[in-house]
């Protein structure tokens, strides 16, 4: 049986404070509809989209390299072509409708299963759907860790987030510090952020 | 009793549906609730093409691929139902496979069995603990007497985006 623990969350409160009067809130959780979250937003009118987009994380792309055998690599264009393919994978998966702003994103750990280039290209993808007043949260790795990896995340009150084991035990985790995290990330800059007990850094974002 | 439509090719597996086909056990509490009379169920080895419309309650445990509108009744998709259809009506219960659009014109519920590809629309929404879902939900407690719509909520301008 799924054992689901509660996390105290010190900013999770001012997050929500921020988007209460959205109407409808339009939210996305990039990972996978929980009870939870869905309990929690289910008496006011919203939008929520959950996206599971760690599941393209299992297939990432591959460039095919057309350099030939014993030529120098062109490294900073290998890295674009990879930006650009990650690029592509997430604006097809980001399939909202025309118009789409969300007020509320909950990044959960998404970002510690990327590297650079697929969080550059994350960003780049969502950046359309993000607006001014756009809020979101987020749990960074700080450094490697794999008690705090694998994990399912949801919003079980405005203080509080449900964690139960995930399915996510394949994937790669990348640390990184908050300040490498927020010059990759295009539209957010990061608002709030405190250590938690766990080892991970829970941040709020704001639209920047 | 509901109607398949019959401008719509049955495959040669299809077995016509007929009404009166009551089940004595859909009104346990692992149901959505019959309070609107009787309901009719689609056998587990029923396989329907087209679309189905109707005046009672409904319990699909074959397979569907067209659509499904029982405006005003309940609706449940059980654990061996598999309907490839959107998907109309009071209330609607997945515990079984659905690919295809979701309106439950006063709540849907979503259990843990369920496997859905699609989205959902409706006032009233209960993701079960256990159940995981993936797709779009509409929110709109101010229309619980039906009415919901995709196209009632906003999408905000792109005038809102950061310069």
């Amino acid at each position: 049986m799924t054992v689901t623990e509660t996390l105290p969350s010190r900013l999770l409160p001012d997050i929500l404070d921020r988007v209460v009067n959205a109407s409808p809130l339009m939210i996305l959780d990039v990972g996978m509809g929980v009870h939870e979250t869905v309990e929690h937003f289910g008496q006011q009118r919203c939008r929520l989209h959950f996206s599971s987009f760690h599941d393209a994380l299992l297939s990432p792309p591959v460039i095919d390299s057309k350099t030939k055998i014993g030529q120098i690599v062109d490294e900073a264009e290998r890295q674009e072509q990879l930006i650009n393919a990650w690029r592509r994978k997430f604006a097809r998966l980001m399939d909202f409708q025309n118009g789409t702003v969300f007020d509320l994103c909950l990044f959960w750990d998404f970002f510690n299963y990327l590297d650079d280039p697929a969080l550059k290209a994350f960003s780049d993808a969502l950046s359309p759907y993000i607006g001014r007043h756009t809020v979101a949260h987020s749990l960074i790795l700080l450094k490697p860790d794999t008690n705090v990896l694998n994990r399912e995340y949801g919003i079980l009150a405005r203080d509080h987030i449900a964690m139960r084991p995930g399915n996510l035990g394949k994937l790669n985790s990348h640390p990184r510090p908050q300040a490498k995290l927020a010059s990759l990330l295009k539209d957010f800059s990061v608002s709030h952020s405190v250590l938690r007990r766990d080892g991970l850094l829970e941040a709020s974002l704001k639209a920047s | 009793m509901f109607n398949t439509n019959k401008d719509k090719q049955q495959e040669p597996e299809s077995q016509a549906y007929s009404s009166g086909n009551v089940d004595s056990g859909f009104g346990n509490t692992s149901r959505v609730g019959s309070s609107s009379g009787k309901t009719a169920t689609l056998g587990a080895t029923i396989k329907i093409k087209g679309d189905i419309s109707g005046d009672e309650n409904l319990l699909i445990e074959g397979q569907v691929d067209g659509s499904v509108n029982l405006a005003s009744h309940e609706l449940t998709v059980g654990k061996t139902g598999k309907v490839h259809a959107d998907l109309t009506a009071k209330i609607i219960r997945v515990d079984g496979e659905v690919h295809g659009d979701i309106s439950g014109k006063e709540k849907v519920i979503v259990s843990s069995t369920s496997n859905i590809k699609g989205n959902i629309v409706t006032p009233k929404m209960t993701l079960e603990e256990g159940a995981r879902f993936k797709g779009t939900i509409d929110i709109d407690p101010s229309h619980a007497n039906g009415n919901s719509s995709a196209a009632s909520l906003k999408t905000s301008s792109p005038a809102d985006k950061p310069s």
